[in-house]
Parts: C-alpha cells; structure tokens; sequence
C-alpha cells in the first residue's frame, strides 16, 4: 500500500531523514516511533504530498506521489501535528468542507460526516463553533477530519499529544478499530502508544531506521532474551544464587529486598522455573510477570544508547 | 471546477460571518450616507446658482459628472483600504493557523485553490461596491439619469479593485501575518496609482505612450466616461492574471521549499 525507497530530505544542510526504506501492507497499523526530531513529522509530510523530498521515492496505491500527487491525495486522510482546523467554522460544517475537498459527494457526503463524528464523539459538539473547543475536541475534529472521507489510508501525526489520559485511551481504541479497514501508520514518540495500537514498529532515530519488525519480535530484539519481574514477600539470602543456577538464566538483580528483575535466555518455561524455585525457597510468591515492558528498555537502547554510551 | 466552486463557498462563508467583512459593509454605508447627501446638496446648489448666473460650463451641470463621479472617485480611495482589509487573511490565516496543510494534501492544485479565493474575494467587493451603487441608483427617484453610463462606470470601478484584489491576494500569499499582508497590499495598490503619474512627468512621446498604457487611471477613465474600451478590458484582465499566476506560483513554490 505504502512504499518508501531511499527517501531523503535535507533542510539545507541539515539531513531531516536519511535513505529511508520501508513498506506499509494494507490494513496494517504501523507506529513509528522516534524522539522528537527523529524525522518522523517530515517522512509523514512527504508522503502525504506537503511537500517534496530531496531524493528517494514514495508511493501510494501504486502511485507516485510526486508524478501523480491528486491520485494518492484522494487516498490519503491526513492529521498533520497541528490540527489544520479552521477556527471560525462549525464542527459539522468544516468536516462537510473536507470531505467535499476529497471529493466525497452526493448521498454518501452525509452518511460520511456523520460516520466521522460519530466515530470521534463529536456528536454534542457538531453544531459548535471550533474556536469555543478544548484542545482535545479540536484534536478530535483533526482526527475526524482525517477519517471523514473514509480514505484508505490514515497518516496520523501525534494523534494524542496534548490530550488528557482519557481521551489519550479514547483515541487509542478508536485507532484499534481502524485496522483491517484503513492502512494506519502513526508518529509518536512514546511507546506505549505503538504498544496499544500498532501491530508493527518502526523505529526511527536521527533521519535513520534503526529497527523495523513486529510488535513481538521486537520486545526480543537483539538480546535474545526476555526479562522476568518478580516480587516476593521476604527472601532468602540464597534466592539469587540459588535461581541463578537454574538453566537459561541469565542474570538475576534485586532492585529492593522484595522485587527482583531476571534475564532469561527466550524460553517457554522461564516463568515456570523461576516459579517453583521461589516456591520451593519458602519466599513467598506474591508476583511474576513477563516483561513486555521491556520494550521501552530496548527502545531506549536504540535511540538514545548510542549517546548515553549504551544503557545496557 | 467543482473544487474551485467548494473553495469559493467555504471563503464567502467566511466572509459573511466574519465580523470584518461586516465591519467593512457598516463603515462603508456609514462614511457614504453621510458624503453623498452632501454632494448632491452641494450639486444643487450649483445649479441654482447657475440657473441665476448662466455661465457654467454644461458638462458640470450633468449630474453623472457633478455628483456620480466624485462619487465613484470616493469609492474607489476607499477600496485602496477595503480590499486589502478583505484579501489579507485569504492565504496568511491559513499559514499561521496550519489550516494551509489541509489543502495542500488535499486533491485540489494549486491553481484551483487561488481560483476560488479570488472569486471569493471578487464576491465580497462586489457586495461593497454594490453598497456604493446604491446611493445613485436611488437617486433615480427625483433625477433622471443615464443607467448605461452609470453602470458602465461602476464595472470599471469594479475591475479595479479587480486588480487590487489579485494584487492583495499575491500579497497574503507572501506572508503569514495578516498586518504585513495589509501593510503589503495598501502599498501596491498605492504605487500603481503613482505608476501612472508617470504620463505627467515623462517629456519623450514613446514614454508617454508607455505610460499611459500601464496606467489604472487611464484605463479606467473610459469606463468612467461610459465607454467600454477593449484595451482597457486586455488591460485589466491580463493585470488579474499576473497576480492569480505569481499567487499560484507562491504556493506550488511551498510545496517544495520546505
Ligand atoms: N522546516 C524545517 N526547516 C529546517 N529544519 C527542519 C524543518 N522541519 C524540521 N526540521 C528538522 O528536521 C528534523 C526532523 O524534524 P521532524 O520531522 O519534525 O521530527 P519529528 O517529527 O520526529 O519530531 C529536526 O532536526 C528538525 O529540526
Ligand atoms: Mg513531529
């Protein structure tokens, strides 16, 4: 559906991004994540069509974007970081607006702005002037904006910043609910984000791919191991050495007297050991979980380790 | 087409509920009511004075020279201000306010969305000009007048601030503040003004002849006087296509700037 060959962007001197190379299926919900100034809100720029790129090509649909910008703007629905929302219009009136602009028309023009708002429980507030919106309605109506002509794919620039926790959760179902439908890829820099919504990541750092894959290969990225947290009521001064000498593990830390953090080589039955050993040790089990969390860790490594000399 | 017909609906919406634009309307009906009664008091007692005296010349005693071309001469000083106030914010709100990247990820060219702003702005000095076209159409009801002329006097008005329109248009595209905009537009509509002078200042006939064709005012004194020039149409025209095509040029310029 997308397709990214070698697309680089200079500013001048400064290189924004770096021979980028990347695939989007159709249907598929893509995170791409990356610290501010990663490059993200400049790749989503070029393939929307906002502007051109140095080098390197982008297609949509099967599409050029730059030989055939109309065509793949017609497929695209767009939520730039600022929401482009026009401040002295009606909600229902301004989403009317883009929909024509995308070139929805007749029947379906109502039936799909009523969709959009419904989508993003803009109901109460349709017949409202935008200026008189919180940020989070307005960044609603940018999201709606994006859905209202119901187009095939869905460039989301930081969907959620700026919204408060439950609207941040809000968002995030209504963009589990567009997979399989739309083709998704959303820019964000926190991770738990693509973690709720995405089924791949990419991460980005400094113009460049540092990693692409699943969701769940990622969280074994590299090390090859997985990480197991562990709380226990009160233990043994032999319980590190003693699960220490279990088989596959591979490093055994207490951050406080009751919880400890575990590496594993990547093995079905990890838990399971590490489980009965505790039991077996009479520390009292009170929770172990896999950490999936771990994630961060890794994300972390990738983007920021190069700087801090490796946090690992 | 289509594209250019949603665009254009959406700005004249906006003007109609942008308290500016009515601001605009008010001030306009209120600085006219308040001249126009007095011209043509001023106008009438003129004739008076002549009925006694029998010494002035004939053309000042024709209404459409004594009253209704001042009159338009007002409207157009006031449209050096107005237009500007109408086309500032066409393209610099939407830059400052992001609402820009909507439409260029939109599937609308460029040319499409200065289209449809221009109409939108042409639609707004319209109705303005239409406010001012009221005063000696309704004078009609106690003095004869010559509609031809009258009308054919107001087109020209309305081409030139045709022209001002597509130059203040360029202008907001140029910048991201609606001030700079205004400042900008007031500027240029000024100077072709003094482009014009330059008839009265040039000695060589070549010159002369240069001049008077890049003049507004030369231009517009045809359709003043009630005749349809076709130069001055060419003139007018290809003055409006200039600016519509720099404005165009601008913005396909953004997309590829940065
Ligand atoms: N218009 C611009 N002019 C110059 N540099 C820019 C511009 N936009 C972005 N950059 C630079 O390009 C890099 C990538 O920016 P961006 O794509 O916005 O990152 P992200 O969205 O990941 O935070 C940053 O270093 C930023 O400073
Ligand atoms: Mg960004």
């Amino acid at each position: 559906m997308i397709i990214v060959e070698n697309l680089t962007k200079k500013y001048g001197e400064h290189t924004a991004i770096d021979r980028l190379n990347f695939h989007v299926r159709k249907g598929e919900v893509v995170g791409f994540l990356g610290p501010n100034g990663a490059g993200k809100s400049t790749t989503m720029k070029i393939i929307t069509g906002f502007m051109a790129p140095s080098e390197g090509i982008a297609r949509v649909g099967g599409f050029d974007v730059f030989e055939n910008p109309i065509e793949v703007k017609k497929r695209i629905g767009y939520l730039p970081e600022t929401p482009p929302v026009y401040a002295d219009m009606l909600v229902r009136d301004y989403l009317t607006f883009v929909a024509q602009l995308k070139g929805v028309e007749g029947a379906s023009l109502k039936t799909f702005v009523d969709r959009a708002i419904e989508k993003t429980h803009l109901g109460a507030v349709q017949k409202r002037l935008i200026q008189n919106l919180s940020k989070g309605f307005k960044q609603r109506v940018g999201i709606a904006q994006a859905l209202v002509s119901n187009p095939e794919v869905l460039i989301l620039d930081e969907p959620t910043v700026g919204l408060d926790p439950k609207q941040v959760a809000e968002i995030r179902d209504l963009i589990r609910e567009l997979r399989g439908e739309h083709t998704v890829i959303l820019s964000t820099h926190i991770l738990p984000e693509v973690q709720a919504t995405c089924e791949r990541i990419i991460i980005i750092n400094h113009g460049k791919i540092v990693a692409q894959d699943s969701l769940a290969n990622l969280s074994t990225l590299k090390s090859g191991s997985r990480r197991v947290h562990l709380k226990v009521r009160k233990a043994n001064a032999d319980l590190q050495e003693r699960l220490k000498a279990l088989p596959g593990i591979l490093a055994v830390v207490s951050t406080s007297p009751q919880d400890w953090q575990i590496d594993a080589t990547e093995s079905e039955d990890v838990i399971e050991r590490v489980a009965s050993e505790v039991i077996k040790n009479g520390a009292g089990l009170l929770e172990i979980t896999s950490a999936r969390a771990d994630l961060e860790e890794i994300f972390l490594k990738l983007t920021y380790g190069n700087e801090a000399g490796g946090l690992a | 087409m289509k594209k250019i017909w949603i665009i254009f609906r959406k700005e004249w919406h906006g003007f109609l509920f942008n308290p500016n634009f009515l601001v605009v309307c008010g001030l306009i009906t209120a600085v006219l009511s308040w001249v126009y009664p007095n011209a043509l008091r001023a106008f009438k007692m003129q004739i008076e004075t002549s009925v006694y005296a029998g010494s002035l010349p004939q053309q000042q005693l024709n209404i459409h020279y004594g009253v209704f071309l001042r009159h338009l001469s007002f409207i157009n000083l006031m449209l050096i201000l107005i237009v500007p106030a109408l086309t500032m914010r066409l393209f610099s709100e939407e830059k400052k306010m992001r609402t820009f990247d909507l439409l260029l990820t939109s599937p609308v060219t460029s040319a499409q969305i200065v289209i449809g702003k221009y109409l939108s702005a042409l639609a707004a000095i319209g109705a303005v000009i239409f406010l001012g076209f009221l005063y000696p159409a309704l004078t009609a009801f106690f003095a004869n007048i010559n509609w031809m002329t009258l009308i054919v006097a107001f087109g020209g008005i309305f081409l030139v601030a045709a022209v001002y329109a597509a130059m203040d248009l360029f202008c907001s595209s140029l910048t991201e503040s609606a001030i700079v905009s205004y400042v900008m537009a007031v500027v240029f509509n000024i100077s072709v003004w003094f482009v014009g002078m330059g008839v009265d200042v040039v000695d060589s006939p070549a010159a002369r002849a240069v001049f008077e064709h890049i003049s507004l005012n030369q231009h517009l004194s045809g359709f003043v006087e009630g005749t349809v020039r076709t130069t001055g149409l060419i003139f007018f025209a290809s003055l409006i296509f200039l600016f519509c095509f720099l404005s165009e040029r601008v913005i396909e310029a953004s997309r590829w700037r940065s």
